[in-house]
């Protein structure tokens, strides 16, 4: 049965599903990544997936639209990081801390949200989701157009956001400015420009995304919201910036990896070899604890991050 | 800011906080989430007056709901607890939630192992064991972080899900599966290794009391002992501790260790006071409630057991709530979020005043 596993097919439909599974982590991921440049540690990620995944659900049971799903997701992720920005910028609030009471929160109210709208557990509506989007020609490059481009929409999107990410960061005013703030805030602060101000962009970007990531887990992927069902992909996303060393490109390999375990557990299931499904449930988490023992090479983290900024 | 100054105010941080801070920082954060509550009752279509009375009366309405208000308090309690300990020290561990999984697991596994031994065997056995579990681990991810440098926060949520499934894989198809049983949970345990029953006819059991003792020598500990002094040090300035000469990886351990014992004997005391077999629903969850408990309470014993008291008579009261007004009783962990929400915010800006710009030049 192993050998199944190294049949073409097999292979190209591993590889496949490794990048679809790669996309809500990397959305989220490359969020995190621009509020971490600038210097705030954003633990309720799991929180906004889990909104967002919930306001992506209800909001294409309603409307029938996906679109529509994906655009209260994102807003949901936006109110979330609003409340975020302000309790951590403004207020000055543990980063760690406020990260943890959205989380809870998130939990607390999609899981009350969700019984009082549909009470019996088990007539739950599921809604129709996002199909596979082949690209007209590349699709049908034998293999590569198989893993690549025959895939749902939002997947496109998300790797297309490496790229966007990155020459934000590395070739836009507001990226360097960013970047300046997680390594020295006061250099801005005394130039005039507001470090909060862009901190607020940065976190509201990050939420943006993560509402983003958690939309893909229900409207590209199953049709039934479950509570709690972002079931630690937020705190992944976190490891895969670490992991990542805080650059687009390497958030995008260690995002791939560890979606690849995750493909070729699934593909283990589904060839029936007989590995209890725990030990393979539980095989991202130990590879992210893994991932973060030997990160020792990854580059360095920005040196104010989890801080907040306070003038003298 | 300019246009507060150009009013003749200005928000500035005050030097110290006062008493009155932290009393009107707490009445306005229960303010706020009553009215929170309200909103959600209403939207949820029940009348919130009557909710919030199915509430009360469901968690101090009888003897009984009163004892069982105890009982659900109990966990929250020794997690609250171990979560305070470790945050007193600014070492961020998530992990009660698993360190309960561990003390419930390493219990039942030396209880196992003893069988139908007398009665006063059988405590001692699972108190300690218990607290063996939860501390190792505890100090599974106290060493991932002292010795590898992992961020303690994202290493203890990870063993958090990881236990999880361990927990599943044994009762699924492993050793502890119930005989012929369907679900994924044990037999029941002997009746010998049950926890007395303090109060007939209700569920109270020894737990609560051994909670109770433990806030209070962890209370002295903290203040009163090397150890407490170097875990508040640690809290403020890790540096300077480390500068007279204390070993700080050895105090993360240790730290790591005593929180994740006492959250191991939250497990303990569910699985031998209140569900008398070991299964993965009703632990769950547990730890992360600990950690509002923890912070509502200023990370202070004392005011962890107000605090935890508090939670166990929500969650008790909830099921009331839920027949009488068929409001879901996930409410319970929306409101509990939005307490520690509204506290975070008022406690924040309790740090801050208003002044007038002629009074402060």
């Amino acid at each position: 049965m192993w050998t199944d596993l190294l049949e073409a097919g097999i292979i190209v439909s591993v590889l496949a599903a490794a990048i679809r599974i790669a996309t809500p982590i990397l959305f989220t991921a490359l969020g995190e990544l621009v509020a971490e440049r600038a210097g705030i540690y954003n633990m309720g990620l799991e929180g906004m997936m889990l909104m967002g995944a919930f306001a992506g659900w209800l909001g294409t049971y309603h409307s029938g639209s996906a679109l529509v799903g994906i655009g209260a997701a994102v807003l949901a992720g936006l109110v979330m990081s609003l409340l975020f920005a302000f309790m951590v910028i403004t207020l000055q609030i543990e980063q760690i801390v406020t990260g943890l009471a959205l989380n809870l929160l998130a939990s607390g109210l999609s899981t009350f949200w969700l019984r009082s709208a549909f009470s019996d557990v088990n007539k739950v509506p599921g809604i129709s989701i996002l199909q596979n989007a082949p690209i007209p020609l590349l699709a049908d490059i034998p293999y590569l157009g198989a893993v690549l481009f025959d895939q749902r929409v939002v997947t496109y999107a998300a790797l297309l956001a490496v790229p966007a990410v990155w020459l934000f960061l590395y070739r836009s005013r507001l990226g360097l400015e960013i970047r300046c703030i997680g390594e020295n805030p006061k250099a801005l602060d005394i130039k005039g420009h507001s470090v909060a101000l862009r901190q607020y962009a940065a976190v509201l970007f990050g939420g943006a995304m993560a509402g983003l990531g958690g939309a893909c887990l229900t409207v590209a992927a199953t049709a039934h919201f479950v509570p709690d069902m972002v079931n630690g992909r937020g705190w992944l996303a976190l490891v895969i910036v670490i992991a990542g060393g805080w650059s687009p490109g390497r958030v995008l390999a260690a995002a791939l990896i560890f979606s690849f375990l995750d493909a070729l557990q699934l593909q283990i299931q589904g060839v029936g070899i007989q590995i209890p499904y725990q030990l393979l449930l539980a095989m991202p988490y130990v590879a992210a604890i893994l991932a973060l023992m030997l990160r020792r090479k990854a580059g360095r983290a920005p040196t104010m991050l989890g801080m907040s900024y306070r003038r003298e | 800011m300019t246009l507060l100054a150009w009013s003749g105010w200005r928000i500035e941080r005050r030097s110290g906080r006062s008493s009155f801070a932290l009393v009107s920082a707490l009445l306005s954060a229960g303010a706020g989430a009553v009215l929170c509550c309200a909103l959600l009752f209403l939207a949820a279509g029940a009348d919130p007056i009557a909710a919030f009375a199915a509430l009360a009366k469901g968690s101090f309405g009888s003897t009984r709901a009163i004892a069982d208000t105890l009982v659900r308090a109990t966990p929250l309690i020794l997690t609250g607890l171990a979560t305070a300990i470790a945050f007193r020290a600014r070492l961020w561990n998530i992990g009660a939630e698993g360190q309960v999984f561990a003390g419930a697991m390493f219990a039942f596994w030396c209880q196992s192992a003893i069988g139908a031994a007398p009665a006063y065997l059988q405590i001692p056995v699972i108190v300690l064991g218990s607290l063996c579990g939860g501390a190792l681990f505890g100090a599974l991810a106290g060493a991932l972080k002292a010795r590898f440098q992992v961020d303690e926060v994202i290493a203890t949520v990870m063993l958090n899900y990881i236990i999880i499934y361990a927990l599943s894989l044994l009762l699924q198809q492993g050793p502890w599966t119930e005989p012929g049983g369907f679900f994924e949970q044990t037999a029941m345990v002997p009746d010998q290794a049950k926890l007395p029953i303090l109060i007939e006819k209700t569920r109270l059991h020894l737990g609560f009391v051994l909670a109770l003792v433990l806030a209070a020598i962890l209370h002295v500990v903290l203040h009163h002992s090397p150890l407490g002094y170097e875990i508040r040090a640690a809290g403020s300035n890790l540096r300077a501790l480390q500068v007279q000469g204390v070993h700080a990886g050895r105090l993360i351990l240790v730290v790591f260790a005593l929180s994740g014992a006492i959250a191991g004997l939250a497990g303990a005391f569910e699985v031998y006071g209140v569900q008398y077999r070991l299964k993965s629903g009703t632990l769950g969850g547990l730890g992360y409630t600990g950690i509002i408990i923890a912070i509502l309470g200023q990370l202070s014993p004392r005011a962890v057991v107000i605090a935890g008291l508090l939670f166990g008579a929500l969650l008790n009261g909830s099921t009331l709530m839920q027949i009488r007004t068929g409001v879901p009783s996930a409410l319970i962990y929306a409101i509990e979020a939005i307490i520690l929400m509204f506290f975070l915010i008022a406690w924040a800006i309790s740090q801050f005043r208003l002044r007038r710009l002629r009074d402060v030049d």
